[in-house]
């Protein structure tokens, strides 16, 4: 009977013991696409700087898996506290589950919290919200900037000098074509690279005119985005994109080939650096970034200017309704945006901040610090690169791969676009 | 031994009827209950989400047949059902042609090695799709490609992707999805072929059939049974293709290559348009019943055993 009582008595201090450690550690849930090690990095600065909470980060690739878990979790109403987002279209999705923003992070950062966010950002962060509604639903946690790499070691030892013109890209395009490399690596079977190279084009024509296309206020048929369409479909016919492209992706086989110095140019944006934080072995080129440097498209036939910096939130988060009841999951978000666990997501080189003041620190190059410095000299006037309406998007991605296949002509296809914007605006 | 199971089958009922009685339903239960939740109520939904759609101000409004109008009158919709047509009309004889050559000459013609050429051409089937379609997206990349490797010794050079140019996209993706599911109806008719009776094969041997006459006359024929099965599998199979075009073309370029899964997938995920992809599943659902009904008809009671006795009766 002794025996049977102390077996007892330890089975309940146990029970009661291992409660209240449960009962220690306050939870959070994160969903996110977000590079599962650098995730794990700015979770372990969180948890460290607030003992007792601890977070639960789940990793989806993006499609189909991340929309589809997301998806469905909504309709069941079992989203996390936390979700990846970005602006516009995926934000808008989700807007009825999501929790705004705005007296949390002015309590967490102050009433002029806004304002130390870059521009674009600001601007994409309220990118389709009906008019009238100034809530965020979404808060930035890294910002992005378009550009054309290019591998510096492979133009060297070509003798090709950084492109100042149409005609020095071309020329330069096909000297690499000669000597056996790929020229600009073009993912065209991807809509989003498609996107940002038509951007970067239109930018050069009238910047800021795809902000008013998308929002009904100029035609997509305007004559300085079909200069932008034509320039497009000479960037394949005049052999500065390699063959093939619209048959390509540029993740990965782009990506692989471009660190191993197999490809000259590709039009990516700032979260390349990130390769060289990538676990070992690294190319000579990556290691350090060392074999790559940046530039900005230069003009196109019918444009006087280079294209301008072109990007914005390359991922963001919200707080979701089931997030909003949980206070721990607004600290682990404001710490992930603007805290110690942004400064983690900085160190791996993983993109720019979305919030003035933030520097990646420790093992970071010199030649990463100057990549680094020029890209947050050019975000402040950077235009923006989101689409408010998935369908107005994906008309545009649409009308990019019918004119590059030749199966439709510039005029055309913009008028499709125009046309789902219409629809999409209920003109 | 037919007789003996005649028997069998006729005493059986006689012993169940013994035990049966109202509370026997229960037994259904599990089985309905899944049904219920896993089958007809997403069916249901889904039916239901089909009259339904979410206009600009976010209010979800009852349009009746409103969608399936709209998306009967969409280009998009028509390219799709061509891209089905085409895959099922290419992939469906293509992979029973080939799969049953190949299953042919394996059973008759290797001994040693027959374990080995079944394991190879059975090995795209079990590989995973993600692995598939980076090969592949490789192998048909002009310039830097794989096939490139090997045509450029025959001096040819491929001026563009069969997966980039939208006359193509589709029939690049078919010749996939043919190599990747051989090597199932290679297996379907192995098994076939193995089940084959010997006194048939011998007989008609000693009546003078060989070569080509044996397997048109004789083999083939007999493997009618594998054949239907596979043609009702490729019908399957066909409407419910997704992975492989969502990771080499994402149905594109310009919808050139897109099929049903990813045209729902598109329309309910990407585009956020619960209502017009609810419409799509059922208009797939629809087609895909009547297909079924079509099969079921022609060909699935002579699927089962009873059918084939009564084939043979």
């Amino acid at each position: 009977m002794k025996k049977v009582l102390v077996l007892g008595a330890t089975l309940l201090s146990a029970s009661i013991l291992s409660s209240a450690a449960f009962a220690a550690d306050k939870q959070v849930t994160v969903w996110s696409w977000f590079i599962q090690s650098t995730m794990q990095k700015s979770i372990d600065a969180f948890e460290k700087a607030h003992p007792g909470v601890k977070v639960t980060y789940t990793y989806y690739n993006y499609s189909p898996e991340y929309i589809t878990a997301l998806k469905a979790a909504a309709a069941s109403d079992s989203l996390p506290d936390v979700i990846g987002l970005q602006p516009g279209s995926l934000t808008q999705q989700y807007r009825d589950h999501l929790s705004p923003v705005n007296e949390l992070a002015a309590k967490e950062w102050g009433a002029d919290w806004a304002d130390k966010v870059f521009p674009v950002n600001r601007k994409q962060m309220l990118m389709g919200n009906p008019p009238g509604d100034a809530n965020y639903y979404i808060i930035p946690q890294e910002s992005q900037v378009l550009c054309i790499w290019y591998n510096r070691k492979t133009f060297e030892k070509l003798g090709i000098a950084v492109p100042k013109t149409y005609d020095e890209l071309k020329a330069a395009a096909q000297k690499l074509s000669d000597e056996g490399y790929l020229p600009l690596f073009q993912g065209a079977a991807d809509g989003w690279q498609n996107e940002n190279v038509f951007l970067m084009l239109a930018n050069q024509f009238a910047p800021g005119l795809t902000d008013k296309a998308q929002a009904g206020e100029a035609p997509w048929t305007s004559p300085e985005l079909v200069s932008a369409m034509k320039a497009w479909k000479g960037l394949f016919d005049d052999g500065i994109f390699q063959k093939g492209a619209l048959g390509a992706h540029a993740y990965p086989t782009g990506a692989q080939l471009f660190a191993q110095g197999k490809v000259g140019m590709m039009a990516l944006g700032s979260w390349w650096m990130q390769e060289s934080k990538f676990p070992p072995p690294l190319s000579e080129f990556v290691q350090n970034m060392d074999g790559f440097d940046f530039f900005y498209l230069p003009p196109v036939p019918g444009s006087t200017m280079a294209s301008p910096p072109v990007g914005g939130v390359d991922i963001g988060y919200g707080l979701t309704r089931n997030g909003a009841e949980n206070p721990e999951a607004w600290t682990f978000l404001a710490s992930l945006t603007n805290g110690e666990a942004l400064q983690e997501a900085l160190n791996d080189l993983n993109d720019l901040p979305a919030f003035a003041g933030h520097e990646p620190k420790g093992d970071v190059s010199d030649h990463v610090k100057d990549l680094y410095k020029r890209f947050m000299e050019d975000l402040p006037k950077a235009e923006n690169q989101r689409f408010a309406i998935p369908a107005i998007s994906e008309a545009l991605d649409n009308a990019l791969a019918a004119v590059a296949a030749g199966s439709s002509e510039p005029e055309a296809a913009l008028a499709t676009v125009q046309a789902a914007t219409d629809k999409a605006l209920g003109k | 031994m037919s007789a003996i199971s005649g028997r069998a089958f006729e005493q059986a009922p006689k012993h169940y009827r013994r035990f049966a009685g109202p509370w026997t339903y229960l037994f259904l239960l599990p089985a309905v209950a899944l049904f219920v939740v896993f089958i007809a109520y997403p069916i249901v939904w889904v039916l239901g989400e089909s009259f339904f759609s979410v206009g600009n101000d976010r209010v979800n409004r009852f349009v009746g047949l409103d969608t399936y109008l709209s998306v009967l009158a969409d280009p998009v919709f028509w390219i799709v059902v061509r891209n089905m047509v085409l895959w099922g009309l290419i992939t469906i004889p293509v992979q029973m042609i080939i799969g049953g050559t190949i299953a042919y000459f394996i059973e008759r013609h290797t001994d040693t090695w027959r374990g080995f050429f079944r394991t190879m051409f059975f090995l795209p089937v079990v590989t995973s799709v993600s692995v598939i379609s980076l090969v592949w997206v490789q192998s048909y990349a002009p310039y830097y490609g794989i096939a490139q490797e090997y045509l450029k010794y025959l001096g040819i050079e491929m001026a563009s992707s069969p997966i980039g140019d939208p006359s193509t996209a589709i029939f690049a993706l078919i010749v996939v999805n043919i190599w990747q599911w051989t090597g199932f109806s290679m297996l379907m008719y192995v098994a076939g072929i193995a089940n084959l009776p010997t006194e048939v094969l011998d007989a008609a041997r000693v009546d003078g059939a060989r070569g080509l006459r044996l397997a048109f006359s004789v083999i083939i024929p007999m493997l009618s049974p594998v054949t239907k099965s596979l043609l009702l599998l490729g019908v399957i199979g066909t409407l419910q293709t997704f992975p492989i075009v969502q990771l080499m073309t994402t149905g594109g370029p310009n919808h050139a290559s897109e099929v049903f899964g990813t045209y729902v997938f598109r329309t309910s995920f990407v585009l956020g348009d619960t209502g017009r992809g609810a419409t799509i599943s059922v208009i797939v659902l629809l087609l895909a019943l009547i297909l079924s009904i079509v099969q079921i008809v022609y060909l699935g009671a002579k699927l089962s055993p009873s059918g084939r006795k009564e084939e043979g009766a």
